[in-house]
């Protein structure tokens, strides 16, 4: 029994990580604008579809121009892939900034309408772009198909994204603990006059942290889209995931996140291995049972998100 | 105008009348008939139910360009009866609700003569139950839920794919001998899913299979590392999946990342093309079923395809599949009854579908196919096919394996069917 | 941004009265402006959920985003009331809006005690539960096929029995329980009890420091808001003859949101009424001309949560101020109508 345990629980520690990374866009949008950004999902679909479009030459655009490109090696087309597709969310989500300004100030719901409505909008214009069928993100040889693992065998894809996964984490952890452009960031958050006084923008400021959470969401797009494949609905799966993570680990705390991400992620895991019938369920029976007894999740701070 | 309409009004004077007078009102018939005094040389309106959105927004729109193209074909030979028929087109969206709408809409509004397309079963439900109160032949062009056929039939519904029962059955049969004895089964935890697996434990233990494990997947599940883990641990020969959906492409995609689409053998339900096309031959993993494929060798299927394709040089899904060859077969036949009948009234139509055969040459399948007249199923020939290991060009990702003889897989599912009467179906006749 | 804060006293306002003229008469003038019956059906029943859900969002501004469960589980209850006890009309309806209020007043349990964004996520999480055990309990909802074969019962009085079957005989009965709920709820908002909601809104903190339980009125209004819900999901499932699991989504419960605040629900009471409306004529007559209608809907969502985010029915009064000004003020400066 136990030693049949033990992959479980690994695999579950992986999934948690790709848990954490799926919120960690969201989380830096609630965390400092204090906007719950339902874009979120239509962001993650767009990064996606912009890897595909760097991988696949059947990505929607099969232009004769682009033929040199597809006869490039594929771990350098991967790496572009990486960066285009979260490029292209942050655009867009640099864009979405512009318009929920007329928001800041007013209830944080006209916030959360308004990604919602973008939302919409955003699917609708990858449907009208690439239609509404599949399209398969491949991936580089090197990180693709199954190992052996004990007498079992397991995904390559999945522990490097779960090794990626941790190593944004870390890379986030960093940029907003040790640089000065995070202690801007982390002030914005609370105090908005102590940014003006430090001589920053907070226009440009809150612009450049909305691109860049939407950038998050398209990276965890990239790396999700081997897994999950790419339609124009699968945002949703990306948002909901998101939206439980934070709430378990509590808005506002990055270690909060990161350890809800792992708890769901062990928590889904088991349950899909030995109560498989109530996996999908086990996630929210979690966050219910947390948010009873500690009511901002597992470290979450007050916020005005609260009023 | 139509005389539902009068009735109408009619009933707004009593209604209205009986409110101001605070008495009894005794509200007309409910069962409209609606019958036009003569036909006319008006064209004959086809209301089309396919999704364009949600779900099954791709395979709606591969079953929208079947049907389009068999309206296309008509109306260039010179229509039907000598009138030129129309199609009117709304998005279903995968979704009853809207499917109640869009069906009442076609019906009272755009004063459709019938209804065609469907996905997804309670989309499929929600407009047949719409169609059966105006008496509106509606055919499910492409939900291939047996409950479509068995406990949700209606006397004016025609169901035109295979169940996922049909496909069960053909697989099962074969799988054990092939492949061994150690069964495990997978299906999604709904209508749909569960039928299919009971379909499949059944015939599995009928051939003398022994059942390792069953286990039921949550729809909307993104993650199968834990049940995939878990089947490896079981070491059975043989995996039987009932999964569908958005959910059977993520499996898919998880069971080729981790190398476990060879061994076990993998037995899914009927794959259709609009979610493998674009994927590669990979996507088609396992053994499993389908009712028509592009390549099969018999006369007719390659003008077919080139047809298709002159009609829709731009669709990404460069050749027709089942579902498109479904849509394009369902709506020719209605357009040939209503030809033979020489009347667009439901009734007549009804009558003449009951037990009509379907050659197989015409169909472009092995046998000959017939609707049930007590269930309005089409008994066809079901084929099972693997991925393609030798494909002839880009496009060849199955390797059509075996077929099935209609007879030999008939639904069960199908004996649970009651038809309404044919008095108690209102006659339906937009003339 | 709030409502006008002066409360009345009348039953029955101009308003009122302007809102049963014009819904009562609907059917005789739906067909002509291009639309037909059954919409009708289904713009009243959505507004009657509206109107309830708007006390919870613009009332007490409790953003639920599940609440399309507890619409699922009203049609539910109406056909399982009418297959395994007593096909009635009024016990049905009442077993729709009781059984919906139970699992609406177990719910609000969990959530009286929370705020923001965490009332937010938790009824997303109850949403999903119930979604989920709807999805699954297949011998009971019939999952995703649904539960079919629904009867659309008649009226019974007595010994009168008035029919329901046709999409104009049940627009009558909905339009019927539309009165009276709207004067109910008009009532309820003017009253003590509206007037604890809306200071829950403003500053919760200050209220349970004036002595209000805040957690049970929180707790009584969302019961109640699904209660009225339930009645919604009654009628909804005669209207379609049968009750699906879609509308118990994350999707619909969000678009019941968006219907809301498109119509101004924070700032009148008839927005939710006219957002209903606006919804399903948008999404009719945009849908007939594009298969992208979601895209123009979602844009104009957006522009008007942008720039008008009071909603139509802050345009109205917008427009309602004007016309009041300039009258007024014939020769009134442009600054001062502006401001």
């Amino acid at each position: 029994m136990f030693y049949d345990l033990i992959p479980h629980l690994i695999n579950g520690v992986a999934l948690g990580l790709l848990f954490a990374l799926l919120a960690l866009g969201f989380m830096l949008i609630i965390g400092v604008m204090e906007v719950i950004n339902l874009a979120h999902g239509a962001l993650f679909t767009l990064g996606a579809y912009g890897a595909v479009v760097m991988m696949a030459p059947d990505g929607g655009f099969p232009y004769e121009f682009m033929q040199p490109y597809y006869d490039l090696p594929a771990i350098p087309r991967y790496v572009i892939a990486l960066i285009v597709g979260p490029l292209l969310a942050g655009v867009v989500g640099m864009g979405l900034e512009v318009c929920l300004r007329r928001t800041y100030g007013a209830d944080p719901l006209y916030g959360l309408l308004l990604t919602f409505g973008a939302a919409l909008v955003i699917e609708e214009v990858i449907r009208g772009i690439w239609g509404s069928s599949e399209y398969y993100l491949p991936t580089p040889k090197e990180i693709s198909g199954g190992f052996i693992f004990g007498d079992l065998i397991y995904s390559t894809y999945r522990i490097y994204a779960a090794i990626f996964a941790s190593v944004m984490i870390g890379m986030l952890w960093l940029f907003l603990n040790k640089t000065p452009y995070g202690a801007v960031i982390k002030a914005g958050a609370h105090d908005s006059e102590m940014v003006r006084a430090l001589g920053y923008n907070l226009k440009v400021l809150r612009l450049l942290v909305f691109g860049f959470g939407a950038a998050l969401a398209g990276v965890a797009g990239v790396i999700m889209a081997p897994i999950w494949g790419v339609r124009p609905v699968v945002g949703v799966d990306a948002v909901i995931p998101a939206f439980v993570v934070i709430v378990l680990g509590g808005v506002g705390s990055f270690w909060g996140a990161v350890s809800a991400g792992l708890m769901v992620g062990i928590v889904v895991a088991l349950t899909a291995a030995f109560l498989t019938d109530w996996s999908l369920l086990s996630m929210y029976l979690l966050l219910l049972l947390v948010v009873t007894f500690r009511s901002r999740g597992l470290a979450g701070k007050a916020s005005v998100l609260e009023a | 105008m139509s005389r539902v309409k009068q009735s109408r009004r009619g009933f707004l004077k009593t209604a209205l009348g009986s409110g101001v007078a605070g008495g009894a009102a005794l509200f007309g018939p409910w069962k409209h008939n609606r019958v036009y005094a003569a036909a006319s040389d008006k064209p004959i309106k086809i209301g089309l139910t396919h999704d364009a959105s949600g779900q099954f927004a791709n395979s709606g729109q591969a079953e929208k360009r079947g049907t389009e193209m068999a309206i296309a074909e008509f109306n260039e030979k010179g229509g039907v009866l000598g009138r030129k028929i129309e199609s009117v087109w709304m998005d279903t969206e995968t979704n009853p609700q809207t499917g109640t709408r869009v069906a009442e809409r076609m019906i009272t509004r755009e004063n459709v003569h019938f209804l065609a397309g469907a996905i997804q079963s309670g989309t499929a439900n929600a407009i047949s139950q719409v169609a059966q109160k105006y008496g509106c032949v509606y055919f499910n062009t492409n939900s291939s839920s047996p409950t479509e056929s068995g406990k949700n039939c209606h006397r004016v519904k025609f169901v035109w794919d295979g169940s996922g029962e049909n496909f069960s059955l053909a697989a099962a049969r074969n799988a054990i001998s092939t492949f061994g004895k150690n069964w495990f089964l997978v299906y999604n935890d709904y209508v749909w899913g569960q039928n299919t697996n009971d379909a499949t434990k059944k015939v599995a233990a009928k051939f003398g299979a022994n059942i390792m494990d069953e286990v039921a997947i949550p729809v909307g599940t993104r993650d199968w590392s834990s049940v995939l883990l878990k089947i490896q641990q079981a070491k059975p020969d043989v995996v039987a999946a009932a999964v569908g959906g958005d959910d059977f492409k993520v499996m898919r995609q998880q069971v080729s990342d981790m190398g476990l689409d060879r061994k076990p053998a993998w037995i899914n339900n009927q794959q259709d093309w609009p979610d493998v096309f674009g994927l590669g031959a990979d996507a088609a993993f396992g053994v499993f079923g389908t009712t028509w494929y592009h390549y099969l060798d018999l006369p007719g299927v390659s003008d077919f395809v080139k047809a298709y394709q002159e009609r829709y040089p731009v669709t990404r899904i460069s050749v027709p599949g089942n579902v498109t060859y479904n849509g394009y077969i369902a709506m020719r036949e209605l357009l040939r009854v209503v030809e033979e009948v020489g009347s667009t009234d439901n009734m007549k139509i009804i009558k003449a579908l009951e037990g009509r055969t379907m050659s197989a040459a015409d169909r472009m399948q092995h046998f000959d196919a017939v609707i049930d007249p007590a269930s309005h199923h089409v008994q066809q020939t079901i084929y099972l096919a693997e991925g393609n290991a030798a494909p002839k060009d880009d496009t060849d990702y199955f390797k059509i394996l075996s077929w099935s003889d209609p007879d030999a897989i008939r639904a069960s599912a199908d004996d649970s069917c009651s038809l309404e009467s044919y008095e108690a179906t209102p006659s339906y006749d937009q003339g | 941004m709030d409502y006008p804060t002066k409360q009345t006293k009348a039953w029955v306002t101009p308003q009122i009265v302007v809102a049963i003229v014009l819904f009562g008469t609907m059917p005789l003038w739906i067909e002509a402006v291009g639309l037909y019956q059954y919409l009708g059906v289904e713009v009243i029943i959505w507004m009657i959920f509206a109107l309830g859900y708007n006390l919870l969002l613009g009332y007490t501004g409790l953003p639920s985003f599940g609440h399309g469960a507890f619409f699922g589980i009203g049609a539910y209850a109406y056909g399982l009331a009418q297959f395994e006890v007593w096909p009635n009309l009024w016990f049905c309806l009442a077993a729709a809006v009781v059984v919906t209020a139970a699992f609406g007043a177990a719910t609000a349990l969990f959530l009286s005690h929370r705020r923001g964004i965490y009332f937010a996520l938790m009824s997303i999480a109850f949403g999903q539960i119930f979604f989920f055990i709807a999805s699954k309990w297949t011998d009971v909802t019939g999952g995703e096929d649904g539960l079919l074969d629904i009867q659309r019962l008649p009226v019974e009085f007595g010994a009168m029995s008035l029919s329901t079957r046709s999409n104009v005989e049940l627009y009558y009965l909905c339009f019927a329980l539309f009165c009276v709920l709207v004067i109910l709820l008009w009532r309820l908002t003017n009253s003590p009890y509206g007037r604890v909601l809306r200071a829950i809104k403003q500053n919760e903190m200050r209220v349970s420091f004036i002595g209000y339980k805040v957690s049970v009125i929180k707790w009584s209004v969302f019961t109640l808001s699904t209660a009225i819900a339930g009645l919604a999901g009654g009628l909804f499932a005669m209207a379609q003859e049968g009750a699906y699991i879609n509308i118990m989504s994350l999707q619909w419960s969000g678009t019941i949101v968006l219907m809301v605040l498109i119509g101004g629900g924070f700032v009148s009471f008839w927005g939710p009424v006219l957002g209903v409306i606006l919804y399903f004529v948008a999404r009719d007559v945009l849908g007939a001309y594009t298969e992208a209608w979601l895209l123009w809907f979602g844009l104009m969502f957006m522009l008007l949560v942008m720039f008008k985010p009071e909603g139509l029915a802050g345009m109205w009064r917008d427009l309602l101020g004007t016309l009041v000004t300039r009258k007024a003020e014939p020769k009134g400066n442009p600054a001062k109508v502006e401001g």
